[in-house]
């Protein structure tokens, strides 16, 4: 099978804004290398410019993780809907393998596509900003080339995680049987029954693991920053475990959410959709889950950061002078770097909720000529879009919540000398824009399957196949 | 309408279509697709009424017109000409919102299959017409629900999801909803093309059974020679016309019937 070069519109963007991310942030951070090496009083401080890469290279990774996630969402979802031609297509005596590493290799084309998108792309930012920063005198002219070897490592790592990421969500073709070429009706009902046993033990093992790595981390990590490391792993361990499981996670989020929107037919067939099928619902959230995530943890334990400052201020002025403004800079810089993903992800999102209103186009069809009317339909949708984001943007925040407090004891309980309860700090400003961006995206990922679904027919849902 | 209007649109010449015992009515129909060369004439002068109460049948090769024609006269498609009644509302210039409530409250649906919607389960599904009228049964209703599901033999499959149905069970459940609202028309098209004959021949039974013991009005679509001989009234059509109107004929006639329009064409 080969998926149309329409559904890799999505995967191609990912993939190029991924690579442009990750190349731009090498420049940037080779830029403010040189600029360092430049400068009289920091000159030849090789640890600032190290541990400036090292912080680049923790955001791209992230970066690349989450896009890896969403392209393997899209393509499962891509998968989906194609259940009937790949079934046809299996039944006429293609083989499963053959028709998986056909998209693997479309993945692999999309992602050198995206990557030298990428360096080109990321190269004119970085260009672009530097610019701007030596014309206003932020920054001194530095002789930084741009033809950084490094900027190879984001690009590669784009094309290498694309074409994994196709391979993973293809998994699903091997599940198509030719019989479902010829099956009635409800056949995509069954889409998901299949449910691996490996997967849910490892997430169950995976969770319980990090956890307790992140325990430990926590308890022991103000006596000996090692434990910090064991917290930090904790944390991918424990959240890797969650991503497996949220085909269980999530459904129980979105039936909560869903009752917000009370019992109207749309509200209540769009609270359904939402948890109809577990695994496409978690394929739907979970990369936005990952985004808010990560927003949230650096948020919290930020906060936390500065609520502690701010009371060793209060004791000792002097110190801690001018503090407030180093912090802010800081807070909006890793925001900008971190929120990069979240956007990955909100596209992920907007992407896969389009396919599968697309992919529903008989059932609203059904439901017109039931007498669902446009307006009711497109109710549906937007309640159905909220409930996904909202479940979603939640989900995360609990979570980056907990991260977020988890590393900041860790790492500052113990910062005064003795062990102390850091106190999380709750970042209001982020909650609130989360919220508005949540609903921001709840009518964008809307409009375009709304407006479809509003100019399905109800003859559609009489055609026969 | 009032009965003493009843004279005075006989002396206008305007005779409603309940006036003559139809439940639906359509007037030199015509729908025509493309333009020029590759223009399609999908039905052509077409006037028929439906009569209240009957089991109608149309039948007639693959791109007869068929679908077309129940399309049009259940409002899901607007005719190129003519007009189309339900009841005594002429549905040929209604809005799409207008079409909508009418769709909900006086017309009712078999499908082939993908006849359910998937997220509800059986009762979801039968009620769905009444909620998205943003209504309740009243009393009467919920008799009249809870005896067909009854008859029908889904009293304990309320609480399945389609796909944990058979397919003559999902049929079965169109049926329940399409007779739920107690609709002035049901339309099915081939509702058994999908079903074993076996379980082919009790859908059958069950609509001819709503039509004789319920007086319920079901006009069905089908090529089936023996499905149409379910019905009260058979209706050919070839090339977009009307070519026969018989009553209730035997599986054999209908069969010769059909072979010999095929090999007049
Ligand atoms: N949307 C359409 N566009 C063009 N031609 C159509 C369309 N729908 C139906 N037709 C044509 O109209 C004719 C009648 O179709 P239809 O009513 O579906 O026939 P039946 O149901 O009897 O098989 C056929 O020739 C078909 O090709
Ligand atoms: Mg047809």
């Amino acid at each position: 099978m080969s998926t149309r070069l329409k559904d890799q519109w999505t995967t191609l963007l990912v993939a190029a804004l991924a690579g442009t991310f990750g190349v731009a942030l090498l420049h940037i951070t080779g830029l403010l290398g040189a600029a360092i090496a430049a400068d009289d009083v920091t000159g030849g401080s090789a640890t600032v410019a190290l541990m400036l890469g090292v912080v680049a290279m923790v955001f791209i990774v992230i970066a690349i993780y989450v896009s890896a996630v969403v392209t393997a969402n899209t393509v499962s979802t891509v998968v989906a809907g194609r259940t009937r031609l790949i079934a046809l297509l299996r039944l006429i005596g293609s083989s499963a393998r053959t028709q998986r590493a056909q998209i693997a290799r479309e993945g692999l084309l999309v992602g050198v596509a995206g990557a030298a998108i990428g360096v080109v792309l990321g190269t004119g930012v970085a260009f672009a900003l530097d610019e701007i920063a030596v014309a206003n005198e932020l920054m001194p002219a530095t002789d930084y080339g741009y033809l950084n070897v490094w900027v190879v490592l984001p690009a590669v790592a784009v094309v290498v995680t694309t074409w994994l990421a196709s391979w993973v969500g293809s998994r699903r073709v091997l599940r198509v049987r030719p019989i479902q070429a010829i099956g009635n009706s409800n056949e995509q009902d069954r889409e998901e029954l299949g449910r691996s046993r490996g997967r849910n033990a490892s997430a169950i093992v995976l969770s319980v693991l990090g956890l307790a790595m992140l325990v430990a981390g926590v308890v022991w990590g103000p006596t000996n920053p090692v434990w910090m490391i064991v917290a930090v792993l904790g944390g991918v361990v424990s959240f890797t475990g969650i991503v497996l499981a949220a085909h269980v996670v999530m459904p129980p989020a979105l039936r909560l959410v869903g009752r917000l929107f009370g019992g109207s037919p749309s509200a209540r067939l769009a609270a359904e959709n939402a948890v109809r099928h577990p695994e496409r619902s978690s394929r739907m959230t979970i990369g936005l889950v990952i985004g808010v995530t990560l927003v949230t943890t650096f948020a919290v334990a930020m906060e936390s950061y500065r609520a502690m400052l701010v009371a060793a201020q209060q004791v000792r002025p002097e110190v801690y002078a001018g503090i407030d403004e180093m912090l802010n800079a800081t807070v909006a810089v890793f925001t900008v770097l971190i929120g990069f993903s979240a956007l990955i992800a909100a596209i992920g999102m907007v992407n896969t909720l389009s396919l599968s209103v697309m992919q529903r186009t008989r059932e609203l069809g059904l439901l017109r000529a039931l007498g669902f009317d446009r307006r009711q339909l497109r109710r549906m949708i937007v309640v159905e879009s909220a409930a996904l984001t909202l479940a979603a943007t939640a989900m995360g925040i609990v979570l980056g919540f907990g991260y977020g407090w988890a590393g900041a004891q860790a790492l500052l309980g113990g910062a005064q000398g003795q062990i102390a309860f850091v106190l999380p700090g709750i970042p209001w400003a982020l909650f609130g824009g989360l919220l508005v961006a949540a609903g921001v995206l709840t009518l964008v990922a809307s409009i375009a399957p709304a407006r479809r679904a509003m100019r399905v027919s109800p003859v559609v849902a009489l055609a026969v196949e | 309408m009032p009965r003493h209007s009843r004279f005075r649109s006989f002396e206008i010449m305007q005779i409603q279509p309940s006036d003559l015992g139809l439940i639906a009515r359509v007037a030199t129909l015509g729908k025509h697709y493309g333009e020029g060369a590759g223009a399609v004439t999908a039905l052509d002068d077409v006037s028929l009424g439906l009569r209240r109460g009957e089991f109608t049948a149309i039948m007639g090769p693959s791109g007869s017109g068929k679908s077309t024609l129940m399309h049009i006269m259940a409002g899901l498609d607007t005719p190129s000409s003519g007009r189309v009644w339900l009841g005594d509302t002429d549905i040929t210039e209604l809005s799409d919102s207008a079409l909508t409530v009418l769709r909900r409250r006086r017309v009712g649906f078999i499908f082939q299959s993908f006849n359910l919607v998937p997220t509800l389960d059986v009762r979801g599904n039968v009620m769905l017409p009444f909620e998205l009228d943003g209504r309740r049964p009243s009393r009467e209703e919920q008799a009249w629900i809870d005896e067909l599901l009854e008859t029908l033999g889904l009293g304990a499959r309320l609480g399945h999801r389609p796909h944990e149905l058979s397919g003559g069970q999902q049929q079965r459940v169109a049926i329940a909803r399409a007779l739920a609202t107690r609709p002035d028309l049901v339309f099915a098209d081939e509702p058994t093309g999908n079903l074993d004959s076996r379980t082919g021949r009790e859908v059958l039974g069950l609509l001819a059974a709503a039509s004789a013991r319920y007086g319920q009005s079901i006009a069905m679509v089908t090529h089936d020679p023996i499905a149409a001989s379910h019905a009260d009234r058979i209706l050919f059509l070839a090339d977009g016309r009307i070519v026969r109107d018989s009553a209730r004929s035997t599986p054999e006639d209908i069969s010769t019937f059909m072979l010999a329009m095929e090999v007049a064409a």
